[in-house]
């Protein structure tokens, strides 16, 4: 019943129902005189009751069908809207621990120290977003924002072409249907479809972010934002932390916010540094605890033995886990050495 | 703000360029050379090399770009004393007696292309930086600007100046960020290569502690039979895109060994080995190269163990 979410008391409400006014729609056409005399109420108490009624259709027009606030929605719609869209990391085993791959919609954190592979994860991703539809993608464009000039062009040339093989390789497709497809995919269109900024300051990279917005509004098929890394300008410059953490705490929530809005992923790229407590170094993510809050989803990547690890620290959806994969020529790929040894933890 | 397009005008890539390092077998290990744009350190003990790589690269730059070069004049920043200046010119001499066909004119001197600046420590480096910015600038207008920079070496300056308090480290760290920050905004805005040399120092301790970190493609360094890692940390380590590393080891050669050297005769005694490892790289795979210092400068070495090494790792 309608009338049970207007903002009314529960008398009110409760005399509306007895009068037989259970939808907007029948108060729509009521005078507040009428109205006063069905209910047995005065004229400014009906008048009230009318003025929330208008106030509750008129959301109602503009977001779905029970919002409370306007583009609100409840936990029901959420898991039954289209569900959710994963970009693939090309290991099989990563996309088994992440549920797929990359969410869009969402933040994901991915940090290590240096040489584990953040940057080619980051261009992985930025090749993979643009997978078309009919080969199990996104079929979109990716925004890859370089604070710390590790992008390189010749490595996702190779990326792309890696990716296009396995594209190839794909038994699921028919060979007549990859041949008509194979002539539209060039790993050169897919470095076209990277939107590459290069950023050389912290304020700049402020300045990028306030301006993502815009720019996605008017590329709407961006569904990828890569930022590698995240940390680089905030460990200088800071002799302030409190403000530092309110302009990460500030970035963090807009990145998110663009995320819901234009259902894209966001990526960022951290970096690993020891961490002094108590006289003993642990090794964590840089930027500290707070920033810890800035991302729906943690990732951290580590040596086990031989073999690089890719471990989820965080994730509000997902179990923690670990598992193996390697990087050759072609890009991020499972580890060779152990195919099933996924680890639930 | 613009992206930056990752294709020219004729749809074709832009591929990042590259500076050479004099050397074919070096250049094809490194897959084209010393990047632009980009930090490249180059982690190595005393004695095995990294020097000599950092003044040949000072020469390297000044080739025209027929050859892999910039036509460039370099910039040398020194903080171990004295400055190597015999040796860069006895290298100069063998490189315009090798490229005189390509540099023309008799009156041309490659040390006349080589700036040079002596820093002492953080703080003055940091000032050279900002100051380098209005001076390439100026530079950048004449007939050879400034296309590398060469930090000979890092570590110097850095392992003296701070004491091991959390404190200081944390000042430390602050100075690691700004320095390269500085660099990497140089080297985007002027499309320089940077080039820094970092020393090594012994690992002690077990494998578990922070110190035991592994980085890069190696599980761990050893030079010359010890375990050692780079100097600096790991803060430092996230400083830089590409790091290079050389190990260095003693053979003994004897008689037997059937190891004829140029002359004809059997060399006795110990003999260097050197090779040069990519530790990471955005762009390159693991891989390692051997490689000899001669008279002439550094030249790659073409083995078989090169070869082994790659395969085993695919």
């Amino acid at each position: 019943m309608e009338v049970m979410r207007m903002a009314i008391s529960g008398t009110q409400r409760g005399k509306l129902i007895s009068a037989g006014y259970t939808s907007l729609s029948s108060l729509s056409s009521v005078s507040p005189s009428l109205l006063a005399k069905d209910l047995n109420i005065s004229e400014v108490e009906a008048l009230e009751i009318l003025k929330a009624a208008s106030h509750s259709s008129r959301l109602d027009t503009s977001g779905g069908d029970h919002a409370i606030l306007t583009g609100a929605q409840n936990a029901w719609e959420m898991l039954h809207e289209d569900s959710c869209v994963r970009i693939t990391t090309s290991s099989a085993d990563v996309d088994d621990i992440l549920g797929g791959g990359i969410s869009c919609k969402e933040v994901t954190e991915i940090g290590g120290i240096p040489g584990i592979g953040k940057t080619q994860f980051g261009i992985q991703l930025a090749i993979n977003v643009q997978i078309p539809a009919h080969f199990g993608g996104l079929g979109g464009k990716a925004i890859y924002v370089d604070t710390e000039g590790s992008f390189m062009v010749e490595r996702t040339l190779q990326i792309a072409e890696g990716c296009i093989e396995d594209m190839e390789k794909d038994k699921h497709f028919r060979q007549r249907d990859i041949r008509a497809v194979k002539e539209k995919l060039l790993p050169k269109d897919f470095l076209a479809n990277i939107f590459h900024f290069r950023i050389c300051s912290y304020t700049e990279l402020i300045a990028m972010i306030n301006h993502l917005d815009k720019w996605v509004s008017e590329h709407r098929d961006v569904k990828l934002v890569v930022i590698d890394s995240v940390t680089f300008y905030f460990r200088q410059d800071f002799e302030d932390m409190a403000l530092r953490t309110r302009i990460l705490g500030e970035m963090a929530l807009k990145l998110m916010k663009l995320a819901k809005k234009f259902n894209l992923a966001v990526v960022l790229l951290n970096q690993a540094a020891t961490k002094c407590a108590e006289g003993l170094y642990q090794l964590t993510l840089a930027l500290g605890d707070s920033w810890s809050h800035a991302s729906t989803n943690r990732i951290i990547l580590f040596w086990k033995g031989e073999e690089r690890c890719a471990y989820i620290d965080k994730s509000a959806s997902l179990p923690s886990a670990s598992a193996p994969y390697s990087i050759t020529s072609e890009g991020i790929r499972n580890s060779i050495t152990n195919c099933k040894r996924i680890r639930m933890m | 703000m613009k992206p930056s397009t990752l294709l020219d005008a004729h749809n074709q890539t832009i591929t990042t360029q590259k500076l050479t390092l004099s050397c074919p077998i070096l250049d094809r290990f490194l897959s084209g050379g010393i990047p632009c744009k980009s930090i490249t350190e180059i982690v190595a003990e005393s004695g095995s090399g990294k020097t000599q790589l950092c003044l040949q690269l000072l020469l390297s730059a000044q080739l025209p770009a027929s050859l892999g070069g910039f036509s460039a004049s370099s910039l040398y920043l020194y903080t171990e004393f004295p400055f190597p200046d015999r040796r860069l010119r006895q290298l100069s001499h063998s490189f315009a007696d090798s490229y005189n066909t390509h540099i023309g004119s008799l009156s041309y001197d490659p040390l006349d292309k080589v700036l040079v600046q002596a820093v002492h420590d953080a703080h003055h480096l940091f000032d050279v930086l900002l100051k380098l910015d209005s001076f390439l600038v100026r530079r950048n207008s004449t007939q050879w600007p400034i296309k590398l920079i060469v930090i000979d070496s890092i570590a110097a300056i850095f392992r003296s100046d701070f004491d091991n308090t959390p404190s200081d480290l944390k000042r430390r760290l602050s100075f690691f960020f700004k320095i390269s920050g500085k660099l990497r905004a140089l080297a985007e805005k002027f499309g320089l290569a940077v080039v820094i040399s970092n020393q090594v120092v012994d690992f002690v301790g077990n494998n578990d502690g922070i110190n035991g970190l592994r980085i890069g493609n190696l599980p761990c360094l050893y030079t010359s039979g010890r375990r050692v890692c780079a100097a600096l940390g790991l803060s430092w380590a996230n400083c830089v895109n590409t790091r290079l590393f050389i190990s260095k080891s003693e053979e003994v050669i004897g008689e037997g060994s059937g190891f004829v050297e140029e002359d004809g005769k059997f060399s006795v005694g110990m003999r260097t080995r050197r090779h040069i490892h990519v530790v990471f790289a955005p762009h390159l795979p693991p891989s390692s190269c051997e490689f000899t210092i001669l008279r002439e400068g550094v030249s790659g070495l073409e083995s078989r163990d090169h070869l082994v090494a790659n395969s085993s790792r695919q």
